[in-house]
C-alpha cells in the first residue's frame, strides 16, 4: 500500500512537469498546424539559460526563471520569423522537415558550445526530502509542481481571456475567416510560437535542476510531449494538462507493477488505443480537417 | 525520354564499382542505397497516398530482425510451456521471410491507423515504431535485446552452374543492393501509373470525392501500406547481411528521419525524388566528414537541409523539373497546369 | 566474380603496401570514437586521454623513430557510422592498427570489418561478453567483462554481508550482462536476488523503479549505468527516502562528478571502479599515474573525466607497444605483437590471454577492480 501511494505521490510530481511540457506544443500544432521538432531543443535551451545564469553567472535561482522565459520566448519568435513566415502557406510536410534541420543543426550547436558532460545547477532548495507517512517528496519537485500550475494557470487565462487569447482561437477555428475579420495572422502565428517555445524553455528551467543538463535531453522530453498532446487532442490546453497526468499515472503503474522495461511503452500503447477507440483524442473540442 | 533517362541513370550507377575502388566509399554508397530503399518505399505511401508515416523504420527493423532470425536460429519460450525451435535458415530464406512478415506488419498497422489522419496518423506510426523498438529490446530471449544479434551471415544465392555464391564483397553486395533498389523501383512505378494508383492519387487530392466515385479508402491505404512495409523489410533483409550486426537501435527515431529527409528534399510523389534526394543526404556526410569538425557536420546537415526546402521547397526533382518545364514552355500559366501532373507523375 | 572476391587479399595488400609508405613519416593509430550523439562526452574523454599518451610517446622520439599519428573519427555513437569509419581508417588512411570504439555495440559493428581487413583493434571501453567470445582474432580488450568485474568482487561480499540485492541496471548490454554475471556469483554466495529493474539509456526519472525498490526486503541496491544517470538516482534515491545500502559496478562512475551534482545525496554510496585517480600511489604503476593525472589538469580537463579518459590513455600506449614490439607498422605483425607485450596500465599490466573459441581467440586483458565509498563528500578506499 505505501508503494501504491508512493507511486500516486510520483505520478502528480510527474504529471505537472508532462503537463507543461505538452502545452506549448499542443498551442503550436492546433493553431499553427506545425509539427515542432524545435520543441525538444528549447526545452534544452531553457535549461542551458538557468545554468548559465545561476552557475556561471552567479545570479539568483529565481531570477534565472523568468530570464529562461524570455529568452525562449525571444528565440521561438526568431525561428518563427527566419525559418516558418516565410514558407507561410507549404504543406506541413515541408514545415517539419524545416523544424527537423532546425531541430538537429541547433541540438548539434548546444553540444559545440557546452560540450556533452552534463551539467547541473544548485538549487535554494534542502536535500532533505519533505516525509509525509509512508511517502516522501523533494521540496524541488514540489516548488516545480507549483510553477508548473501556475504557468499553466496563466497560459489558461491569456488563451480564453485577452483578445490575443481570442484571435488566437479563432485563427485555430478558421484562419481564413479570422483573417477576414481582421485579425493579424501573421501576428498571431509568430505569437503563438513564441508563447510555446517560452512553456517549453520554461519547462527546460524548471527540470534542468531536477535532473541534469545535457544536449540531448530534449529528445526525450520532446517525444513524451507528442504523446502528451495528442492523449489530449490538438490545441486543447485542459486536454494537455489531463493527458500528462494520465501518461504519467500510466508509467509509474506500468514501471511499479508491470516492468520497468515497458515503462515508456505505456504511452505508446496508450495513444495506440486511444486512437483506435476514440480517434480525435481523449478530450478533443473540434478536429480540424487536414 | 523519361525511359533514356532512366536507363542512362542505371547504367552510370551500374559502372560506379569499375571505377571507385576505394571500398570506404563503395560502403558509403550500400548503406546509403539501402536507406534509399527504404525512403522509396516511404514515399509510396507519403507521396502517393499522402499519408507520413514516422514509423517506417519499424518495417525495416522488423524486416532486419526477421532476416537475422532465420538465418541464426533460435530458440523461444512462449506462454504455456511451449518452446519454439527454429534451426538457421540460408539468409535468402530469411530475407523473404522478411518481407513477408514486414508485409503483413504493413497490413495490421495499416489496418488500425488509417482509422486516423494527418498528425494523428503521424503520432500513431511513432507510438508503433516506439512499441516495436522496445519489444526488441526487452524481448530478451528472442532478440538478444541490447546485447545484439552478431555473426549474421552474408546473403549466399545459389546459381544454376556456378554453385553457391556468398556476397561477401563491397562489388557484390554493391550490385545485389542496385538490384534490389530497381526492383522495388519497377515495382513502384508501376504500381503508380497502374488503376490502383490513380485510385491512391485520387484519396490523396480529395477523399471525399474519391469515395463518392466509389474507391474503397481502406483497401486501397492498405494494399499500398502492405507493399510499401514490404519494401522497407527487404531493404532492413539487405541492411540486417550487410552489417551483420543489429541491436534494437535499428528502430532509432532519427534513421526514420534520415528517409523522410531522402524524400522530401528530393520530392514526395516523384518516383526519382528519394534516389536523388537519399544520394544527395546519404553522401553529404560522407562529404562533410574531412572539412569540419564533427559537431559542425550536423549543423551543416540541417542547414543544408533547411536550404534546399527554402530554394526548393517542392523537393529537388519537381522544382527542378517545374523550372525546366516553364523554360521550355514559356509560359508560366501552362506550367502551372503542368505542375499538378508532374507532382503526380514522374517527370525525370 | 574471381576477381571480385580477389579484391580483399588486394585491399589487404595495397593497405600493407601504403601503409610502409606513409609509414615514412609517421606511424598512424586509428581511433574510432563517439564524438556526436548520445555518448558524445565519454568518447571525448577518451580521446582526449588517447591524445595525452600520444603527445607523451612523441615526446620522447616517438617509437621505431618515428612520430605517433592518431586518426580520429567520429562513430556518431550509431554502429553503421562505427562500421563505416572503420572502413575508412583502414582503406583511406591506412592505419594498421585502431581503437575503438566505447559502446559494445559500436564495437560489435566494427568486428567484421577488422575481419574482412585483418587488422587488429584496441577495445577500451566496451564491456560485452560477445566481443571476446564469438571468435574475432583481431579483438584486443583491456577494459574488463562483467564477468571479471563479478568474479573481483566475489572475494569482498562475505565482508560487506549481503543477504539479499537488487539491480537498477541501463537496458543495453552493459547493464545486462552485468545482472546477469552478479548474480550468478551472488548465487553461489548464497545471497539472494530481489527485483531487477531497468532503466532505458537516456531516462531521467527512476522514481518509479525506486519506490518499487524502496518497497522491497532487500538490503543493498546494485546500480549499473553511466555518471549522468547515477547522479539523478542518488537524488530521486534520498528524494524517496530509500535508506539501502547502493553500490554501484562499471568503472565509469566518475565519482567527483557524482560528489558534485548529487551532493549529500552521494554519501554512502560504493563504488566498484577499475581506476584510482584520488590515489594515484595506490594504482599498479604511480609514476605514470600521476604524469596522467598532472597532464590531464594541466590541459584544463575536468578532474572527473580521468576515470574515462585513462581508457584512451591506456588503449594508445598498448596500440603504441604492440607496433613498437611488431617494429614494423602492419597489421599483420601488430596483432602478433599483441599477445607478446606487457605493459604496467594505469589499472594493472597489459597483457593479453586468449577468450573464445579454439583457433580464433580474441585477447584480454586483467585489469584491477577496486572498491571504493563516498564519505563526507569524499572519496575513499575500502580495501579488497
Amino acid at each position: 500500500m505505501s508503494e501504491f501511494l508512493q507511486h500516486l505521490v510520483n505520478m502528480l510530481v510527474l504529471g505537472g512537469t508532462y503537463a507543461l511540457l505538452g502545452i506549448g506544443l499542443t498551442l503550436i500544432f492546433g493553431i499553427m498546424n506545425v509539427v515542432n521538432f524545435t520543441h525538444g531543443v528549447l526545452y534544452t535551451f531553457g535549461a542551458y539559460i538557468m545554468f548559465i545564469v545561476v552557475q556561471q553567472l552567479g545570479l539568483n535561482f529565481f531570477l534565472a526563471l523568468p530570464v529562461a522565459v524570455l529568452a525562449g520566448w525571444l528565440l521561438g519568435a526568431t525561428i518563427e520569423l527566419t525559418l516558418l513566415r516565410p514558407l507561410r502557406g507549404s504543406d506541413i510536410d515541408t514545415t517539419m522537415l524545416v523544424m527537423i534541420g532546425a531541430w538537429i543543426a541547433m541540438q548539434s550547436g548546444t553540444l559545440w558550445i557546452w560540450g556533452g558532460v552534463a551539467k547541473s545547477v544548485a538549487t535554494p532548495f534542502p536535500e532533505a526530502p519533505l516525509v509525509l507517512g509512508p511517502v516522501s517528496v523533494s521540496w524541488l519537485r514540489l516548488f516545480v509542481l507549483a510553477a508548473a500550475a501556475m504557468l499553466i494557470l496563466v497560459t489558461y487565462l491569456l488563451i480564453n481571456k485577452t483578445s490575443l487569447g481570442r484571435a488566437m482561437r479563432a485563427t485555430f477555428q478558421d484562419h481564413d475567416t479570422a483573417s477576414l475579420m481582421g485579425v493579424n495572422v501573421d501576428m498571431i502565428y509568430t505569437s503563438t510560437f513564441a508563447i510555446g517555445s517560452s512553456l517549453a524553455a520554461a519547462a527546460g528551467a524548471l527540470l534542468g535542476p531536477v535532473y541534469v543538463i545535457f544536449p540531448q535531453m530534449g529528445d526525450l522530453a520532446a517525444v513524451k510531449a507528442f504523446a502528451i498532446v495528442i492523449l489530449g487532442g490538438l490545441g486543447n490546453i485542459t486536454g494537455a494538462v489531463i493527458g500528462g497526468f494520465i501518461l504519467a499515472l500510466a508509467e509509474e503503474l506500468g514501471a511499479g507493477y508491470v516492468s520497468s522495461g515497458y515503462r515508456d511503452a505505456m504511452g505508446f500503447v496508450i495513444i495506440i488505443a486511444v486512437l483506435i477507440f476514440r480517434p480525435t483524442g481523449l478530450f478533443a473540442r473540434a478536429e480540424r480537417v487536414g | 525520354m523519361r525511359a533514356a533517362v532512366t536507363i542512362l541513370a542505371v547504367a552510370a550507377l551500374a559502372s560506379v564499382p569499375l571505377w571507385l575502388r576505394d571500398p570506404y566509399l563503395l560502403n558509403a554508397l550500400i548503406t546509403t542505397g539501402i536507406f534509399v530503399i527504404g525512403a522509396m518505399s516511404l514515399n509510396l505511401l507519403l507521396g502517393f497516398t499522402g499519408q507520413l508515416s514516422l514509423g517506417h523504420i519499424a518495417f525495416f527493423g522488423i524486416g532486419a530482425y526477421v532476416s537475422a532470425l532465420t538465418s541464426l536460429g533460435f530458440d523461444v519460450g512462449l506462454p504455456g510451456d511451449v518452446r519454439l525451435v527454429h534451426a538457421p535458415w540460408p539468409p535468402i530464406a530469411g530475407s523473404l521471410l522478411a518481407i513477408l512478415v514486414a508485409g503483413m506488419c504493413g497490413y495490421f498497422v495499416g489496418l488500425l491507423s488509417f482509422r486516423v489522419r494527418g498528425a494523428y496518423f503521424v503520432i500513431v506510426t511513432i507510438s508503433f515504431a516506439e512499441v516495436v523498438r522496445l519489444v526488441a529490446l526487452n524481448w530478451v530471449e528472442l532478440t538478444q535485446g541490447p546485447l545484439a544479434l552478431t555473426n549474421i551471415p552474408s546473403i549466399a544465392l545459389s546459381l544454376p552452374g556456378i554453385g553457391e555464391l556468398t556476397l561477401r564483397t563491397k562489388m557484390q553486395n554493391y550490385y545485389l543492393v542496385l538490384v534490389v533498389a530497381l526492383v522495388a523501383y519497377l515495382l513502384i512505378a508501376r504500381l503508380v501509373h497502374s488503376h490502383f494508383g490513380r485510385a491512391m492519387r485520387g484519396l490523396m487530392e480529395n477523399e471525399t470525392l474519391a469515395v463518392s466515385v466509389g474507391i474503397d479508402v481502406t483497401r486501397t491505404l492498405t494494399l499500398a501500406a502492405v507493399i510499401s512495409a514490404a519494401i522497407a523489410g527487404a531493404a532492413g533483409s539487405l541492411y540486417a547481411h550487410y552489417i551483420r550486426i543489429i541491436d534494437p537501435e535499428v528502430f532509432a527515431f532519427i534513421n526514420t528521419v534520415t528517409m523522410v529527409i531522402m524524400v522530401i528534399s528530393g520530392g514526395k510523389g516523384s518516383l526519382a525524388g528519394p534516389v536523388v534526394g537519399g544520394l544527395i543526404f546519404g553522401l553529404l556526410p560522407v562529404a562533410l566528414r574531412p572539412v569540419m569538425a564533427p559537431e559542425a557536420q550536423w549543423i551543416a546537415y540541417g542547414g543544408v537541409l533547411i536550404a534546399i526546402l527554402f530554394v526548393l521547397p517542392r523537393g529537388i526533382v519537381p522544382s527542378l523539373a517545374q523550372r525546366f518545364i516553364r523554360r521550355r514552355s514559356g509560359a508560366p500559366a501552362l506550367a502551372s497546369v503542368a505542375l499538378t501532373e508532374t507532382g503526380a507523375k514522374e517527370p525525370a | 566474380m574471381t576477381r571480385a572476391l580477389g579484391l580483399v587479399p588486394v585491399f589487404a595488400l595495397a593497405t600493407a603496401l601504403f601503409g610502409g609508405t606513409a609509414g615514412a613519416q609517421t606511424i598512424k593509430i586509428g581511433v574510432n570514437e563517439p564524438l556526436t550523439g548520445a555518448f558524445a562526452a565519454s568518447g571525448t574523454y577518451v580521446v582526449n586521454g588517447a591524445k595525452i599518451a600520444a603527445d607523451e610517446i612523441n615526446a620522447k622520439g616517438g617509437i621505431l623513430g618515428k612520430k605517433i599519428e592518431l586518426v580520429i573519427e567520429d562513430n556518431k555513437s550509431n554502429p553503421t557510422e562505427a562500421a563505416a569509419v572503420a572502413e575508412k581508417l583502414i582503406t583511406s588512411d591506412k592505419v594498421p592498427v585502431l581503437m575503438g570504439a566505447w559502446g559494445s555495440s559500436l564495437t560489435l559493428a566494427v568486428m567484421p570489418k577488422l575481419m574482412e581487413y585483418e587488422t587488429p583493434m584496441v577495445v577500451e571501453t566496451s564491456s560485452s561478453g560477445k566481443i571476446t567470445t564469438t571468435g574475432n582474432p583481431f579483438v584486443f580488450r583491456i577494459s574488463p567483462p562483467s564477468a571479471v568485474e563479478a568474479a573481483a568482487f566475489k572475494g569482498i561480499v562475505d565482508k560487506l554481508a549481503l543477504k539479499k540485492v537488487d539491480f537498477l541496471i541501463i537496458n543495453n548490454d552493459w547493464g545486462r550482462g552485468t545482472a546477469e554475471d552478479f548474480s550468478k556469483m551472488m548465487k553461489d554466495k548464497g545471497i539472494s536476488i530481489g527485483l531487477v529493474e531497468t532503466m532505458d539509456q537516456g531516462a531521467q526519472d527512476m522514481s518509479a523503479q525506486l519506490s518499487k525498490i524502496k518497497s522491497s526486503d532487500s538490503e543493498t541496491v546494485i546500480v549499473t549505468t553511466a555518471v549522468d544517470q547515477l547522479t539523478l538516482i542518488f537524488k530521486q534515491a534520498a528524494a524517496l527516502g530509500l535508506k539501502k545500502r547502493i553500490i554501484t559496478t562499471g568503472g565509469s562512475q566518475n565519482p567527483d562528478q557524482i560528489i558534485a551534482q548529487a551532493g549529500a545525496a552521494a554519501n554512502g554510496t560504493m563504488h566498484l571502479t577499475t581506476f584510482l585517480p584520488w590515489f594515484p600511489d595506490k594504482t599498479p604503476n604511480p609514476e605514470a599515474t600521476n604524469y596522467f593525472i598532472t597532464e590531464w589538469k594541466k590541459r584544463g580537463f575536468e578532474f572527473a573525466g580521468c576515470t574515462e579518459s585513462f581508457r584512451g590513455y591506456d588503449g594508445i600506449r598498448t596500440a603504441a607497444a604492440a607496433v613498437e614490439k611488431a617494429g614494423k607498422a602492419e597489421p599483420a605483425a601488430i596483432k602478433a605483437a599483441l599477445w607478446d607485450i606487457n605493459i604496467k596500465g594505469l589499472n594493472g599490466d597489459i597483457v593479453f590471454r586468449k577468450s573464445g573459441p579454439e583457433g580464433k581467440e580474441s585477447g584480454q586483458s586483467q585489469p584491477n577492480v577496486y572498491l571504493i565509498e563516498i564519505n563526507d563528500g569524499k572519496v575513499e578506499l575500502k580495501t579488497l
